[in-house]
């Protein structure tokens, strides 16, 4: 059955049939095959016929250069196995070497991946979707002009500055079990990204994401890190997650967000070390989905590769809004879910160090940090053009309260696909985001707000103009500081 | 229940010593042995007291610079994250007057805000110290859990005080190099390392960029067609595919029944491609339809699996067998047609297959001896330090410890009893001061005859401390860590500093360790200068003193060598020898015992000059000596008459004052092991662990064995640490600089297990994870414990009827040299004559060379 335009998201995936056969080594982790079991699970559980997919082109040096160095870009382009020799110096540099090897194909494989995710965030930008997904892509670790703990070239960062021509704001958000130091570093300074960052944090990789670093400069405050313990749990995760990400979404008011879904935080990852089911960690796509904005999804980490293809697999029916089986389908490599071929997983029974205590105050500090955002950062007063004002109905249902999130859930399964319905919300709207454009007619509408014709560098923020953007955007300050806590 | 099963990644209380507090670690693995035990792979956390001085002072500072945001926190903060600091510096930072002006304006540890100062006292013993130092213990060692995190400074110390086992670290301490260091990475600001960020597009500005040449698209899912129609057409493209492998010869080879096509038809590749197919022809069933049958015949898509032929198949696991996952030489050596694709896509469908299921099932065998938890069921011996109303447990340890060793350990053990017995009366706990306890333990230095009530005694046991910060508490730690350090400074200072040997370095380190780390990072090589000293664990040998030659001889019950030697675990009747020998001996003069005991060639006999022997083996032959003299050219060149050589190749060291001449000194068995417990706490606490191995404070059983063949007691005499439970050191020095089809195989062999070179064991640099393959870079903290499993000679019956053929001479010169080749045709069965020949020693040590293998490759095992 085709879907309606209206009544489901419209989801575009990114898939490379080759990405499946580069091969990092052998005894390294990282397996890019795991996107290929995702990618055939998707086929026999009926997935795929309901999404637009894509193969992405492969990213240019140009257009990584947006981000990375030049020098090391040539770098990548020109080392393979065969020569690695005659490049010691530079792979020292560059960290390349032995978490991050010099592979087969290494840099047709960084092309892709960061093709899907340039592809997916200019789909975006002009309105052609809602949800793209890029299993693909999610290497947060690459560095300006370093790899990094498997990751080479930084697709979310490449994803995130094309998103950034239409949006003032963009949020990115990780789930992985490590620190999203990459994306972190590139947009330590600005105001118009905020990185939040959910990992396990002391004596781990990479060793940052510590409470304390909040961005520097302009971008001070809009660094945000959750540092945890071994043993989280689902319960746990949301108990932090949704508080979080709702008091960000409240004052930060992106107008796009990025999900980093990597899966080493699932239950029994080779090298992570929380305790989360694929229920759990799908529950904070859902929950990110449920704000209503231009959403990326990208892969990152995960080394269990049976459990990532599960988690992966059942975020994607996430994003489309549709229940799946628990009972797997069979398809080529159905051998590897044995013994159980269940899609779902169970939490082992180690310890949770994580203490509610210790999450509370966690989020307490950063609450705090949070509270010292300007509302609204970066937009300029100007006036509302004539076609925002039509959009307020459509807005409504865009808009989520934060404590209204673990209970929505219920709303969410009666709808039966995952949107919510105009009901919700109701009294919240005028939340100030760009999804006027959805009934617009002109395909390339921008956010009102975020133009200023006066002033061309438009990440100026006015310091001024704090109360009355407000005013204008119908944001209000928040009565309630803290959602209950389940 | 769930409280005694302990997991991997657990915080643990270990008991090493009876005496001292628990030491606290995580475990990161846990092994079967061959011997049924649990060992348990750990990394140390230290306590406060297990830190030199300065480092003590400058952690105290670290914690308040936490707190505060002044410049001179600031710097501190900086001293401490970006480097790690040594002892040398810490003394120095500590002296730094910024810092020591820092230290008065606020004497109070941060988040100790509001903390009594008892709260305070006790607030440091929930302090560790993170390292990347990683043992190997018993894990019937165990005594209950803890949880160890790293400090959140939203925490306040008064979380961890009310919480029993609950302990926090902020700082990495790294105890070969006696180095801090804040666990903690940075984020780098400046224009390396931002982007620049994209602007907005401006009010009618084009966007250059353009989804068409971004990406193709595949599949649509607006279409007009239904659920339904897809799914009929996806069984129709199976059903093409199965007539296709019908009509294809090649196919209906490999699939001799229909069920087998149309499962291989059925395969993920012909379901997308008949997505794709109905994508191409615009969602049109028909028109797909056509395309699935073109004129040329059906359509046949096959992936990699069903592509390779049955030999090709065979090559494949051949090659995995031997070169493991490689791929890259896979295809080189086997598959050269085959593409490095097809070799990774084949491998995953592979492991689908029911062969690899088979091998992983083998492998999964071989995987049990690695455990994810084991249970400990709580530990209710009472510890010797107890004391006994009645005074007289120390009798009842040393109880059977007839044998040497066991007594000597007794005696420390049970040392304070005696006294206390005495002053039994009027005395208090040591710590609270209540006279009232069901149990009293000694502690302490013995002379003091400390006492400490059982509730006091448990906190000591678990945070090393007192409860109360007394006269009592500080002092006694101080004195108990006092010695311990003086030990080690004698023994560095007593050492030469050890040099690189690397041409054109000769740098000089005060620890070899040091220098390992120089070499491998300097140098980038485990091998040449920084060769591993250490041998396999083996390596202490039986001396045997005149009288237990005596008592060899003497005794009826030590009759049977051979079998002891096989079986140095068997208990020997020590009355019995005792006995016998007394009897015997009574019957014999000095003289007697002397014959008797030196019949083993205790003293070498006098067999004169060479030239001597010369001449009387020559008249033996029956060849006649003119006068009975040597002839000339046998007889001896004065001293004062030979040959000086142009150039001294190897010039004698310097004499000492005494004449003796200077050897630059080899270091003893003992002094390395005492080197490398300089990189963990009391090392003699360690050495006490092996003995009560499986908890048993009592070692009788044990050493009644070793000393029948005396080696224990040997061992015990002469002083030497008995052996680590493991090779200390994983990569050994093989006898010589290996050569180049031996280095081959280690890399393979590295390679095989997964295990880095030797090099590898430096790559973490400042003790920050550096890693993310291992859990917070531990992939690169190797352990000195970390030793394969040793082997052992069994005896089959041909290599038994081969020693019966040996003579006795033989056997022993085996036995004593269990390297050199024997005589041919009975080389297999010479490994199991060493091993036995060995007696206690390699059979602990493992060194069996099972059916006579090179030594060397048992080496490097
Ligand atoms: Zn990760
Ligand atoms: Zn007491
Ligand atoms: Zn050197």
């Amino acid at each position: 059955m085709a879907m309606q335009p209206h009544s489901k998201k419209r989801v575009c995936y990114y898939y490379d049939s080759d990405i499946g056969n580069y091969y990092y080594g052998q005894g390294h982790p990282m397996k890019p095959h795991r996107i290929r079991m995702t990618h055939n699970l998707l086929l026999n559980y009926g997935l795929y016929r309901k999404m637009e997919i894509y193969r992405p082109h492969k990213a240019t040096a140009d257009e990584m250069t947006k981000f990375h160095s030049d020098d090391y870009i040539r770098f990548l382009r020109s080392i393979r196995p065969d020569n690695m020799s005659e490049y010691n110096k530079q792979m020292q540099r560059f960290n390349v070497g032995e978490d991050c090897p010099v592979f087969d194909g290494l840099y047709e494989f960084c092309q892709l991946s960061a093709g899907g995710s340039v592809a997916a965030a200019v789909k975006l930008n002009k309105q052609a979707s809602e949800i793209c997904i890029n299993w693909g892509g999610g290497l947060h670790h690459a560095k300006k002009s370093e790899a990094s703990g498997f990751c080479y070239v930084n697709d979310i960062v490449l994803g995130i500055l094309e998103l950034l021509k239409y949006h003032q704001r963009v949020l990115y958000i990780d789930i992985d079990v490590h620190h999203g130091d990459g994306v972190e570093e590139a947009f330590y300074t600005t105001d118009r990204v905020m990185t939040v960052s959910f990992h396990k944090y002391g004596e781990y990789f990479p060793g940052t994401g510590d409470l304390r670093d909040i961005g520097a400069g302009k971008g001070k405050y809009y660094a945000v890190n959750i540092p945890l313990r071994d043993g989280m749990d689902d319960e746990s995760y949301e108990s932090i997650f949704v508080p979080i990400i709702s008091k960000v979404m409240e004052t930060f008011q992106p107008s796009a967000v990025v999900l980093q879904c990597g899966a080493d935080s699932l239950t029994g990852d080779r090298l992570g070390c929380f305790n989360l089911t694929v229920r759990g960690h799908g529950r904070c796509v859902e929950l990110v989905k449920r704000f209503g904005l231009p959403f990326l999804l990208v892969g990152g980490g995960g080394y269990t590769i049976r459990n990532v293809s599960r988690c992966w697999t059942y975020e994607t029916s996430v994003a489309l809004g549709v229940e799946i089986a628990n009972e797997l389908p069979y398809n080529d490599y159905f051998e590897y879910f044995g013994p159980d071929f269940k899609l779902h997983i169970s939490p082992s029974n180690m310890s949770n160090q994580n203490t509610p205590e210790y999450l509370e105050k966690i989020k307490n500090r950063l609450f705090e940090n949070l509270r010292m955002l300007p509302h609204a950062p970066g937009v300029q007063v100007q006036a509302i053009p004539e076609d925002a004002v039509n959009d307020e109905s459509e807005d409504e249902d865009k808009v989520d309260k934060d404590e209204r999130l673990p209970q929505s859930e219920k709303d969410k399964r009666i709808t039966g696909d995952g949107e919510l319905s105009d009901s919700e919300d109701e009294g919240e709207g005028g939340r100030r985001d760009n999804r006027s454009y959805r009934n617009n007619p002109q395909p390339r509408k921008r956010p009102r707000l975020d133009k200023d014709p006066a002033q061309p560098k438009d990440d100026i923020k006015n310091e001024d103009s704090k109360d009355e953007v407000k005013n204008l955007s119908g944001v209000e300050e928040p009565k309630k500081e803290l959602p209950p806590n389940p | 229940m769930a409280a005694n099963m302990y997991r991997v990644g657990d915080c643990v209380y270990f008991e090493t010593s009876s005496t001292s507090p628990y030491q606290i670690r995580r475990i990161e693995e846990l092994n079967k042995t061959t011997s049924g035990n649990v060992e348990a792979k750990v990394m140390c956390f230290y306590r406060r007291r297990d830190l030199p001085n300065p480092l003590i002072q400058l952690a105290d500072k670290h914690q308040m610079a936490q707190s505060e945001d002044s410049p001179v926190a600031m710097k501190l903060k900086k001293i401490c994250l970006k480097t790690p600091v040594g002892e040398e510096q810490a003394a120095q930072a500590v002296l730094d007057p910024a810092l020591a002006a820092m230290e008065e304006e606020s004497t109070e540890l941060p988040g100790t805000d509001g903390l009594a100062p008892k709260q305070r006292h006790q607030a440091k013993h929930r302090e560790l110290f993170l390292s990347r130092h990683v043992e190997t213990l018993p894990a019937t060692h165990i005594r209950g859990k803890c949880t160890v995190t790293l400090l959140n400074e939203t925490e306040s110390l008064l979380s961890y005080l009310n919480k029993d086992d609950a302990f926090f670290y902020c700082l990495v301490f790294d105890p070969s190099q006696k180095t801090l260091l804040a666990d903690k990475g940075e984020i780098r600001v400046g224009s390396r390392y931002q982007t620049e960020v994209t602007n907005l597009l401006k009010e009618g500005e084009e966007d250059p960029r353009n989804s068409e040449q971004l990406e193709t698209l595949v599949w649509t899912p607006s279409h007009g067609l239904s659920d339904r129609q897809i799914d009929q057409f996806l069984v129709v493209s199976r059903s093409v595919g199965t007539f296709a492998r019908a009509l294809d010869c090649s196919s209906s080879v490999k699939q001799p029944s229909l069920h087998m096509s149309a499962a291989a038809a059925s395969r993920d590749i012909t379901l997308f491609h008949a997505m794709d197919t109905l994508h191409k022809s615009g969602y049109s069933i028909e028109a797909a339809l056509s395309s699935l049958v073109p004129a040329s015949g059906p359509v046949l898509c096959r992936d990699e699996m069903e592509e390779w032929s049955a030999s090709e198949a065979n090559l494949f696991e051949e090659a995995l067998n031997k070169y493991g996952k490689d791929f890259t030489d896979i295809r080189q050596d086997f598959l050269p047609w085959k593409t490095l694709k097809n070799l990774v896509e084949y491998y995953y469908m592979w492991k689908t297959t029911d062969r690899y299921v088979q091998q992983k099932r083998v492998k999964a065998v071989e995987a049990e001896s690695k455990l994810k938890q084991v249970y400990i069921p709580n530990y209710n011996k009472p510890n010797p330090a107890l004391i006994a109303s009645s005074g007289t447990v120390g009798g009842g340890a040393a109880g059977a410890g007839a044998a040497a060793g066991a007594a000597k350990a007794a005696a420390v053990l049970n040392g304070g009893t005696n006294g206390t017995a005495a002053c039994n009366n009027q005395q208090i706990c040591a710590s609270c001061q209540v006279s009232n306890s069901n149990h009293w333990y000694t502690w302490g230095p013995q002379h003091l005859q400390y006492r400490l009530c059982g509730s006091c005694w448990q906190y000591w046991k678990k945070y090393g401390g007192l409860k109360t910060a007394g006269v009592f508490g500080e002092s006694e730690v101080e004195a108990s860590k006092g010695p311990r350090e003086g030990e080690e400074g004698a023994l560095s200072v007593s050492h030469r500093p050890h040099r690189c040997t690397v041409l054109n370095c000769a740098k000089e380190f005060k620890l070899r360790a040091h220098l390992a780390r120089h070499v491998a990072t300097a140098h980038g090589c485990g091998e040449g200068g920084a060769r591993p000293v250490m041998k396999t664990r083996a390596a202490f040998y039986l001396r045997a003193s005149p009288f237990t030659r005596l008592a060899r001889r003497l005794t009826r019950a030590l009759r049977r060598p051979r079998h002891y030697a096989r079986s140095p675990f068997s208990p020997i009747n020590l009355a019995q020898v005792k006995h016998e020998c007394s009897i015997a001996m009574a019957g014999l003069g000095g003289a007697e015992l002397r014959a008797a005991g030196a019949g083993g060639g205790g003293v070498a006999r006098a067999r004169g000059p060479v030239g001597a022997v010369a001449a009387r083996l020559a008249s033996a032959r029956g060849s006649p000596v003119a006068g009975g003299r040597a002839h000339e050219w046998l007889q001896l060149t004065p001293k004062d008459r030979l040959p000086v050589p142009a150039h001294v190749a190897f010039p004698k060291p310097p004499k000492a004052p005494d004449g003796s001449l200077m050897y630059e000194r080899v270091l003893s068995r003992a002094e390395l092991e005492a080197r490398r417990a300089e990189a963990a706490p009391a090392p003699s606490l360690k050495r006490r662990a092996y003995d009560d191995i499986n908890g048993l404070d009592n070692m009788s059983a044990g050493c009644g064995a070793g000393v029948a063949l005396g080696a224990a007691a040997g061992a015990a005499e002469a002083g030497l640490a008995p052996p680590p439970a493991k090779r200390p050191n994983k990569h050994p020095a093989p006898m010589q600089r290996p050569s180049r089809e031996q280095f081959a195989a280690m890399c393979a062999k590295a390679q095989a297990t997964g295990q880095p070179l030797p090099p590898h064991v430096f790559a973490h640099v400042n003790g920050k994870p550096t890693n993310i393959s291992g859990r917070g870079g531990r992939r690169h903290v190797i352990s000195w414990m970390d030793a394969p499993d040793d082997l052992y000679f069994r005896a089959t019956e041909n290599a038994k009827a081969a020693r019966r053929t040996l003579s006795c001479g033989e056997l022993r010169r085996g036995a004593r040299a269990p390297w050199r080749a024997m005589r041919g045709g009975i080389s297999g069965a010479h490994g199991g004559v060493g091993a036995g020949g060995m007696g206690g020693a390699s059979a602990k040590g493992g060194v069996g060379g099972a059916g006579g293998a090179p030594l060397q490759l048992v080496i490097l095992d």
